[in-house]
């Protein structure tokens, strides 16, 4: 009985973010936008989450070269170091680290902070004073998200190559030139594209789990902490399948 | 609001930064693609292509030279490929290039390698089909790796066999482990060495002998060398052919007696037309010989006679009896 009422609880919530969507889209296509306040949510949402971003894609880079080493190095192909881990970081480790990062930093942030205006009645009195609450808070929060999760893969990917350079270095030597196009000549658009265009549904998911887990949350304090740490876990759950299934669509295309 | 403007500067650096790099990376991979930049495309005919597959790299003498564009099948043992290769290259690239097919390194994707003709030939246009040697498979590599495997197999059976019948050969062994054949092939080397020797002096007096007839020295040198004696021999050749031509008169002559004779003999005159053709000497001669027939018989019958004189016949006996020990010896001979 408990586990019909989990699995009615389950569809229930999955309709619930599925109209919370489509309200995202209706109010979001509608005038009047509200461009400062996206700019705003940009900055704080893209430009402040760079340095965790950046750290998090150095470290990454670094790792996976210097742990990739001894495997490659046992099948006589060491000099395939860099192309290896260019290929692991841009299809697939890029994407997906930045995404969970962005996922913890973002989703919980957007939970607490909208769930605890829900929690003191600032979004009631929002509405109230004749501002849209949904447009002037979630949808601007959304659309900064998505928009700026795939800037933080780019430069987070390229952070993470850079690392790489510095792991291949510290074992073995070899010219940024080499390095930079040995990565480059083993790319072509299949490999970039796909990876590119799943990070938009990354940063959307992200967005809207954050906003849909704030702006329901159950009342008190309680209620603020809970929506911040399944905002998180939804989300990131969220990548993960996003992942599953953008993979099956590009094989299904033949450009993987 | 100032706060919001410093933070415009800094959202628009860092957006402009993260486009910046994907349009940089796309563009690179276009480039490598061959999408931008100006190109002019050749084409070339393989039986099998073995996998290659459009955007794969086309390598003009080792230089990254353009990617293949597409790839269709023409017929049932010909596929065209279109290559498209960079204008620059264009230059370099002449009418009797051959296309082949490769991979980078041992395991990696086909490339189409471009490799410059021998000779000299007019330079590429576009559009035109590049030549193509036949290619090879691995399959097909393996197939005749199969035949060389199996004709190996049958060689090392044979000299397997062969080895085997030299380690029974006592000769060869004999001959082998003989410690003085050794020294016998060194004396034959020096006696051969000397041989050499003497043959050298031989040539050289050979060369001399043929420098002094150049020289006119000698018997053979005076007869290649005098003038004297070719004149004396010219004329001995000029009585050589005089005589030819008393013998040809002769001949004539001849034949003009033979053809008296013959028509003599037609017209039944002369000494052999009664030799030939009379039958009355015929006869007589046929008598003559039969009286020189009864002649002999009366001749033998006098030789009888004497035989059986006492006189004569102790001779006659001895002779007999020799005759019978002689037959005698040879029929013994012959039963054994």
């Amino acid at each position: 009985m408990a586990s019909t009422s989990k699995f009615q609880a389950f569809l229930t919530e999955t309709g619930d973010i599925a109209r919370f969507t489509g309200r995202y889209f209706v109010q979001g296509v509608r005038p009047r936008f509200e461009i400062g306040e996206l700019l705003r949510q940009c900055f704080l949402i893209g430009y402040n989450s760079f340095p965790l971003v950046g750290l998090t894609g150095f470290i990454m880079g670094l790792v996976l070269t210097m742990q990739l080493r001894p495997s490659l190095v046992d099948y006589g192909v060491e000099s395939q170091l860099p192309v290896m881990v260019g290929v692991a970081i841009v299809r697939e480790i890029g994407p997906v680290i930045t995404a969970l990062i962005f996922a913890g930093k973002i989703a919980s942030s957007m939970g607490a902070e909208l769930g605890s205006m829900k929690v003191t009645e600032q979004i009631d009195a929002m509405e109230v004073s004749g501002t849209n609450p949904f447009k002037y808070l979630v949808v601007t929060r959304v659309a900064a998200s998505t928009l700026m999760l795939p800037i933080l893969v780019i430069l987070g990917d390229t952070i993470a190559l850079l690392g790489s350079f510095i792991g291949v270095n510290i074992r073995a030597n070899t010219s940024f030139t080499l390095f930079f196009r040995q990565i480059v000549n083993s790319f072509n658009f299949g490999d970039v594209l796909p990876a590119y265009i799943k990070t938009y549904f990354f940063g959307f998911a992200v967005g809207i789990i954050g906003c849909y887990k704030g702006y329901y949350s159950k009342k008190g304090t309680e209620g603020v902490g809970r929506a911040a740490n399944s905002a998180v876990v939804m989300s990131s759950i969220l990548i993960f399948i996003i992942d599953l299934i953008a993979v099956q669509i590009t094989d299904l295309l033949g450009i993987n | 609001m100032a706060n919001l403007k410093i933070s415009s500067l800094k959202l628009g650096l860092f957006v402009l930064a993260g486009l910046f790099l994907f349009i940089l990376t796309l563009y690179i991979i276009g480039k490598n693609q061959n999408f931008f930049g100006s190109s002019f495309e050749v084409r070339a005919r393989f039986s099998n292509v073995n996998g290659l597959i459009p955007g794969n790299n086309i390598r003009f003498a080792g230089i990254q030279a353009g990617t293949v564009k597409h790839i269709r099948v023409i017929n049932d043992s010909s596929v065209e490929v279109v290559l498209s290769i960079d204008n620059e290259m264009k230059p370099y690239i002449h009418k009797n290039a051959v296309a082949s097919l490769g991979t980078e390194g041992l395991m990696g994707n086909k490339v189409v390698n471009i490799v410059p003709g021998k000779s000299a030939a007019p330079l590429i246009g576009s559009g035109d089909l590049l030549a193509t040697p036949k290619t090879v498979s691995t399959d097909e590599m393996l197939l005749t790796l199969a035949t060389t495997n199996n004709n190996i197999a049958e060689i090392s059976e044979g000299l397997k066999g062969t080895i085997r019948r030299i380690n029974q050969s006592k000769a060869l062994w004999g001959i082998l482990d003989d410690g003085s054949l050794a020294g016998n092939i060194r004396n034959s080397l020096r006696n051969l060495s000397q041989a050499s020797l003497h043959t050298n002096e031989m040539t050289r007096d050979l060369g001399d002998i043929v420098s002094d007839i150049k020289e006119g020295k000698g018997s053979i040198g005076s007869l290649v060398r005098d003038t004297v004696l070719s004149s004396s021999l010219a004329r001995a050749v000029e009585k050589v052919r005089d005589a030819g031509a008393s013998i040809d008169r002769l001949a004539g002559q001849l034949d003009e007696t033979v053809q008296d004779i013959h028509r003599q003999v037609a017209e039944g005159k002369g000494t052999v037309h009664a030799l030939l053709q009379d039958s009355a000497l015929a006869r007589k001669l046929d008598a003559s010989m039969e009286n020189i027939r009864a002649g002999t018989d009366a001749f033998n019958q006098d030789m009888l006679a004497l035989q059986h004189n006492f006189l004569f016949r102790g001779y006659f006996r001895k002779l007999e009896k020799e005759k019978k020990k002689a037959a005698a010896k040879n029929e013994t001979a012959g039963t054994h």
